[in-house]
């Protein structure tokens, strides 16, 4: 097991198309570091430079102190489990698994150690004379992990894995995927462009957004302390409400008024509009952070446009003139679509974003 | 108690009769138009040179043939016996015991030897027996060996042939599954107009660009060598082999080729552990038509060689009536016929070999 160092990374395809703008990333030993992004943002070709399959346009790569930029694939000992798992189909599964114990040469009776070790690990051990086209998806994407595993890599990387399994399927592979990282102790980079994904199997989380690197951090960083709205707007189920709403300062204090809306502020998160001199800005709050409250203390009140029940809780949908706002209430009582909820914010929560900038303000 | 019910037949209905009619009328037919000239082709090329140019023609050739002998007025009257009128006819009357022997095995294919019909003869002789009867076995391979004796180049051409085949195979496997590769993998710049332009080729037939094709190889000094008529065939087989090769490598997803570059193979190793065993049937494919390609022309074959023919020309030689009889040319197709069959077979097994999730 190994670091992994990017520095300054870029790719470029054909003379217009920058696919990686100046990638910078340190990955720890043994994390479990997720990147993720819309589609076409970049992610999985950056996982590509670190395998060596595609060429890195400008900048470097480490893994531990060795530098690999220029090294072909098979030099940089990494492995990788790809989104269709590209087990070879004329391969036993066996065979899959030890293909690159034996081009290293390794002596037969080590081959058949390891090979039933990475097996039983993502349990495949009695498929092991199967060809995959007699697999299931998912026993094929366990014959591509057990192959990862069999070859001690300094680094694992993941190209989208669960993508192509069943929803069911891939919630509990995310768990299983897990398990062995934390087994195999392995460092591992993982692509993806599922939030949920992510925020359930990641250490750290990178989110990128055309060839960008926008936010790096923990899940509860980039959930709670989104840096931009792009983040504030892509993590999480439903995303964050965003309000465009001006600065009124008035004699009791600040406050945030738009056609619908008149909140004042609590004076810890007005201090934060200190430095700010711009009269507009977008507020974000996630919908578990909006509260159905007393008509008397609400800082919003609209007709409930529909109800979603969870089970556990419901998703009270409103509709503001082109904008829907979600908010999660309990379960009970169920509210009716038509009547009127009155909405109170949990202010301590809230994200102040600088429209032009998009950027959070208060950090 | 309960009595067994009466089955009842059902009825079949009329239309389906009609339908089931006509569909085995056709299957037959069509089989009929398939195996007969196979048939008659096989048959002919055991026929007697006697047999072959008889009215009607046997369906079968005989295996054995009985002759009389009496005495006739230049020597010993020899007759044979029609299977088909059914009586004896005679065919010889000669007292040169050669005559009779060569005629027996040219005409009627039955090898007998001087002392073997002296014998006869002293049997006609001592006044035992007037007529003598005898049957003489009958060599059935005695076309394939005159066909091979008569045709002095039959030898030296098939093996040619052999060679050429496997030339054209070699040279278009090399270039035209490196290219099929190229253009399955790589985007460039005219990249469906040269791989349409490659089927350009194949539109012009043989005769058509024979004389340039003769001043060309001349001019290489290529002409009625078979390096001429490789480098001939494997422009028509480069252009398919591109076409099924491309398709092939198309198939197979380029995740699988940089899983082995990933998990420590050459680019290499890459292509001789997982592109080619999963391109084989394609490559098989590829392989059979240009050997059956380069097998079986005979067009070009005639104009661009001259002393060192392929095999199909000496076949086409003997049937123009230079050398020998149908029979002889019937021999000499089934001779040429029979490699095609075999490695049709062979290969058939690698292109039936289609790995999963993996298709043309």
């Amino acid at each position: 097991m190994a670091t992994l160092k990017m520095q300054n990374v870029t790719k470029q395809f054909g003379r217009t198309v920058l696919a990686v703008k100046d990638f910078n990333l340190e990955v720890e030993e043994k994390e479990f570091l997720v990147l993720l992004g819309p589609s076409g943002c970049g992610k999985t070709t950056a996982m590509r430079m670190v395998a060596g399959l595609e060429e890195v346009t400008t900048g470097n790569i480490f893994i531990g102190n060795r530098e690999v930029t220029e090294l072909p694939p098979r030099k940089r000992n990494v492995s990788m489990i790809f989104q269709n798992y590209a087990v070879w189909p004329h391969m036993t599964v066996y065979d899959n698994i030890a293909f690159a114990l034996k081009l290293k040469h390794t002596p037969k009776d080590e081959i058949d150690k390891i090979v039933k070790e990475s097996a039983s690990l993502a349990k495949i051990e009695m498929l092991l004379d199967r060809l995959p086209s007699q697999l299931s998806g998912g026993q094929q994407q366990r014959v591509a992990v057990s192959r990862a595993i069999a070859v001690d890599p300094d680094i694992f990387l993941m190209d989208e894995p669960l993508s192509n399994l069943d929803a069911k399927l891939r919630v509990s592979m995310r768990t299983e995927l897990k398990a062995i990282h934390d087994k195999a102790g392995a460092t591992t980079v993982f692509v993806t462009h599922d939030q949920s994904e992510a925020m359930s199997m990641a250490d750290r989380i990178v989110i990128m957004k055309d060839g960008e690197v926008i936010q790096v951090g923990s899940p509860d960083d980039v959930y709670h302390r989104s840096r931009t709205i792009f983040v504030a707007d892509f993590i999480g189920t439903p995303p964050t409400n965003f309000f465009d709403v001006s600065i009124q300062k008035e004699s009791d204090g600040t406050h945030l008024v738009n056609p619908h809306l008149n909140l004042k502020l609590e004076p810890e998160m007005a201090k934060y509009l200190n430095g700010y001199n711009k009269d507009h800005l977008i507020l974000g709050i996630r919908p578990e952070n909006i509260l159905l409250v007393d008509e008397a203390k609400a800082a919003l009140s609209a007709s409930c446009l529909v109800s979603e029940p969870q089970g556990s809780h419901q998703v009270v949908a409103i509709q503001l003139d082109d904008n829907i706002i979600k908010a999660v209430a309990p379960a009970a009582p169920k509210i009716a679509a038509g009547s009127n909820v009155y909405l109170d914010f949990k202010q301590a929560t809230m994200r102040f974003f600088d429209p032009d900038s998009t950027l959070a303000i208060n950090d | 108690m309960t009595t067994k019910p009466a089955k009842i037949k059902k009825p079949i209905k009329l239309s389906r009769l009609i339908s089931k009619t006509i569909f085995y009328m056709f299957i037959v037919t069509l089989s009929v138009a398939i195996i007969l000239p196979a048939f008659f082709l096989v048959s002919l090329s055991f026929l007697s040179t006697r047999e072959a140019y008889n009215y009607p023609l046997p369906l079968l050739p005989t295996l054995k043939t009985e002759y009389s002998m009496t005495f006739g007025d230049r020597g010993y009257l020899i007759s044979v016996y029609d299977n088909f009128e059914e009586e004896y006819q005679t065919v010889l009357d000669t007292s040169e015991t050669e005559k009779i022997t060569v005629y027996m095995r040219n005409q009627l294919g039955t090898p007998y030897t001087i002392p073997e019909i002296e014998e006869q003869i002293a049997k006609l002789e001592s006044g035992a027996e007037d007529p003598v009867y005898f049957s003489a076995r009958k060599n059935i391979f005695l076309n394939y060996i005159s066909f091979f004796q008569i045709s002095r180049d039959a030898v030296p051409a098939l093996l040619r042939s052999f060679q050429i085949a496997g030339l054209t195979i070699l040279v278009s496997l090399t270039i035209g599954g490196m290219a099929g590769y190229a253009f399955a993998r790589y985007i460039f710049p005219g990249r469906d107009a040269l791989k349409f332009s490659v089927l350009f080729v194949r539109m012009f037939p043989g005769v058509a660009i024979a004389l340039p094709m003769v001043i060309i190889l001349a001019n290489m000094g290529f002409y009625d060598k078979p390096i001429g008529l490789v480098l001939v065939y494997s422009v028509g087989s480069i252009a398919l082999t591109i076409w099924i090769t491309a398709s092939i490598f198309m198939g197979i997803p380029e995740s699988l080729e940089e899983a082995a570059q990933v998990f420590g193979a050459t680019k290499f190793q890459t292509f001789l552990r997982v592109t080619f065993p999963l391109a084989l049937p394609g490559l098989a494919a590829a392989a059979m038509y240009a050997f059956l390609g380069a097998w079986n022309e005979t067009v070009s074959a005639i104009i661009l060689t001259q002393f060192n023919p392929t095999f199909p020309v000496v076949v086409y030689q003997a049937l123009l009536g230079a050398v020998g009889n149908v029979n002889l040319a019937a021999a000499g197709g089934l001779v040429m016929a029979i490699p095609s069959l075999i490695f049709t077979f062979i290969i058939r097994r690698y292109i039936q070999q289609m790995w999963g999730g993996v298709t043309i």
